[in-house]
């Protein structure tokens, strides 16, 4: 299929929708020549498949941190008519709003350096980290209702976080018209026990410091104003409880697939037309995940602030650990780009509006980075940007090559402290596992689809 | 006979096969499969007992919810599993035991976070069973 692919210019590529048969739109990869070559023809050609589907707009959208992925790639944007297309829970994957806090602090390299080693084990016990942890929160099951249709606000209610902490997370935390009925009891019940837990395979919290300053205006903005000026970054999503409301939506919409003849190129991508029943209960249930995750995030950023109060025996306050920014980046949402109205699916992908941060993580070994979207990304990809550094290696070939105690001693050499519930999952993410992020984050600056703003390297790392 | 085997095929997820001289001991071994993953399935002892009943449309549709309802079981009993019973199955239907403890950090592996159709595939080899599946990590 790549050999199809034309070059707009050194960072955007056409994949015309002749390219074969059933595809009604255009699909488009931003990238660099470097990322373009490196990308698998099977992610591609899963980019057509997308195209596919009733009701698509054009183009259908990779990101430069696309891998193959099932169904489609994570990296990959695609946006349906509000009328005539669909809503789809494959295209939004099992982790529903699996997304990224940034959370600045004023401490110094020096200041934390100092005490990373008592930090790192206190925030291991303080954040239940990967399959064998209980949560410690216990919801019943009107507050569990309560997270899904208030997100943030119950948080915040409860003592997690500020109303600044609401201002500056995507959707102001909570996305309107969730409906707690859409959700299967077996859902709830495995939401109960886990709000406040990290999971894991990627995901990861981590300490970093700020390495580079691209655009001082707008990092003064987000309060980042100097050099070494320590970072926090949370990344995980909605738990058992988005997984299951995925689960049992495939199946719905897997049935609605034959209930109203629409032809898949693959089973994966299992959809119902926007207006049905099957798609907009999906959309109410998905909302529920998106705020429980929301929620999830905040009460271990509140946990983290505390952490660090009784190590640096300051309060958080003084420490200004404010949350610079909150995004999704497993997403459907109903968006208005340029006067028309979208159900926007971002699988693996970033909202990247004009003026709002973009956060791209990197892997514990490299760098992560704060971005900002762009007119130009309301024009080109439905406002929205990459949101890693993108698989490239398979997990079970990263266990051939890799062993975590290892990837460990050498994160040491570095200067990065790890921690792990499971040494198997630092093989399984050894940053040789993944593409280069500065080639990505490149990409889609210089397709102007977000531009740099702030770089930061990894200090310490905690996973499940 | 073996029992499973790791695929390399997926870039981020997990793929295996699992093998059985009949559905009981496919069905067996795929559960196996899945809790290497989840956990340190040879130090997971057999202190409590789920009970499990399990149908699908198919087959393959039941092999899916079997092991949909493992995971979630992992989440709501808040238990590792390694050794699994099947009873009864038919092409429709399954009543199982699931053996094993409750979670605990040391003996923890992955989070799995759901079973997809990618590739999924039951199929009859003369008289063997074998089992494609892959798994969302």
């Amino acid at each position: 299929m790549k050999e199809k692919i034309q070059k707009i210019n050194d960072y955007e590529w056409l994949l015309p929708k002749n390219a074969r048969e059933g595809m009604k739109v255009d699909a488009k990869i931003i990238a660099n020549r470097a990322i373009l070559d490196a990308i698998e023809d099977s992610a591609v050609q899963q980019l057509t498949n997308v195209a596919c589907l009733p009701g698509i707009v054009e183009p259908v959208i990779g990101l430069p941190d696309m891998h193959f992925g099932y169904g489609l790639p994570m990296g990959a944007v695609s946006a349906f008519d509000s009328e005539k297309g669909i809503i789809s829970a494959g295209l939004c994957g099992f982790d529903i709003n699996c997304g990224i806090n940034s959370i600045r602090t004023n401490l110094t390299v020096e200041e934390v350096n100092e005490k990373l080693k008592e930090l790192i084990p206190a925030l291991f016990n303080a954040i239940p980290c990967g399959v064998g942890s209980k949560g410690k929160l216990r919801l019943n099951y009107n507050e569990l209702d309560n997270v899904m249709t208030h997100g943030v606000n119950w948080a915040v209610e409860n003592g997690y976080g500020t109303k600044e902490d609401i201002k500056n997370t995507e959707e102001n935390g909570c996305m309107p018209g969730a409906d707690p009925s859409k959700v299967s009891d077996l859902a709830k019940k495995r939401g109960l026990p886990q709000l406040g837990t990290l999971g894991a395979g990627n995901h990861f919290l981590e300490i970093q410091k700020v390495s580079d300053i691209f655009d001082k205006e707008y990092a003064k903005k987000l309060g980042i104003v100097n050099k070494d000026q320590v970072m926090i970054m949370l990344h995980c999503g909605s738990r058992g409880f988005g997984h299951q409301i995925a689960t049992d939506y495939l199946k719905i919409q897997e049935r609605a697939v034959k209930k109203y003849n629409i032809w898949l190129p693959d089973r994966q991508l299992a959809c119902a037309p926007v207006n049905s029943e099957e798609g907009q209960d999906y959309y109410s249930a998905m909302k529920c995940a998106v705020n429980y995750s929301f929620t999830n995030r905040l009460v271990m950023t509140q946990w983290i602030r505390e952490t660090f109060e009784k190590v640096f025996k300051k309060s958080w306050e003084d420490m200004d650990m404010q949350t610079v920014y909150a995004i999704c980046h497993n997403v459907v949402k109903l968006d208005k780009i340029k006067g028309r109205e979208y159900y926007v699916h971002r699988k693996g992908a970033t909202r990247a509006f004009p003026d709002l941060p973009v956060i791209v993580a990197g892997t514990m070994g490299t760098a992560s980075y704060i971005c900002k979207g762009t007119e130009l990304a309301l024009e080109k990809t439905f406002g929205s940007s990459c949101h890693g550094s993108g698989r490239a290696m398979s997990r079970h070939a990263a266990l051939r090559k890799f062993r975590g105690e290892k990837v460990n001693e050498e994160l040491k050499q570095k200067g990065i402290i790890g921690k792990a519930g499971n040494w198997k999952s630092f093989a399984e993410e050894a940053p040789g596992c993944y593409k280069d992020v500065e080639q990505v984050v490149d990409s889609v600056h210089n397709a102007g689809i977000s531009l740099k703003v702030v770089r930061m390297k990894p200090l310490g790392v905690l996973k499940g | 006979m073996e029992k499973y085997k790791f695929i390399d095929d997926l870039t981020s997820d997990v793929m295996f096969e699992a093998y059985g001289k009949n559905l009981k001991e496919l069905f067996k071994n795929s559960a196996l499969a899945l809790f290497s993953l989840i956990c340190e399935i040879n130090n997971v002892g057999e202190e409590k007992t789920i009970d499990i009943e399990v149908s699908g449309d198919s087959l393959e549709e039941l092999m899916v919810n079997w092991l949909q309802e493992l995971i979630a079981l992992v989440d709501t009993e808040e238990m590792f599993f390694s050794r699994f019973e099947i009873i009864e199955i038919n092409e429709n239907n399954l009543k199982a035991k699931a053996y094993g403890e409750p979670i605990s950090p040391e003996k923890a592996g992955v989070v799995v976070k759901g079973v997809t159709y990618y590739k999924l595939k039951l199929e009859k080899i003369k008289d063997n069973y074998k089992a494609t599946i892959s798994l969302d990590i």
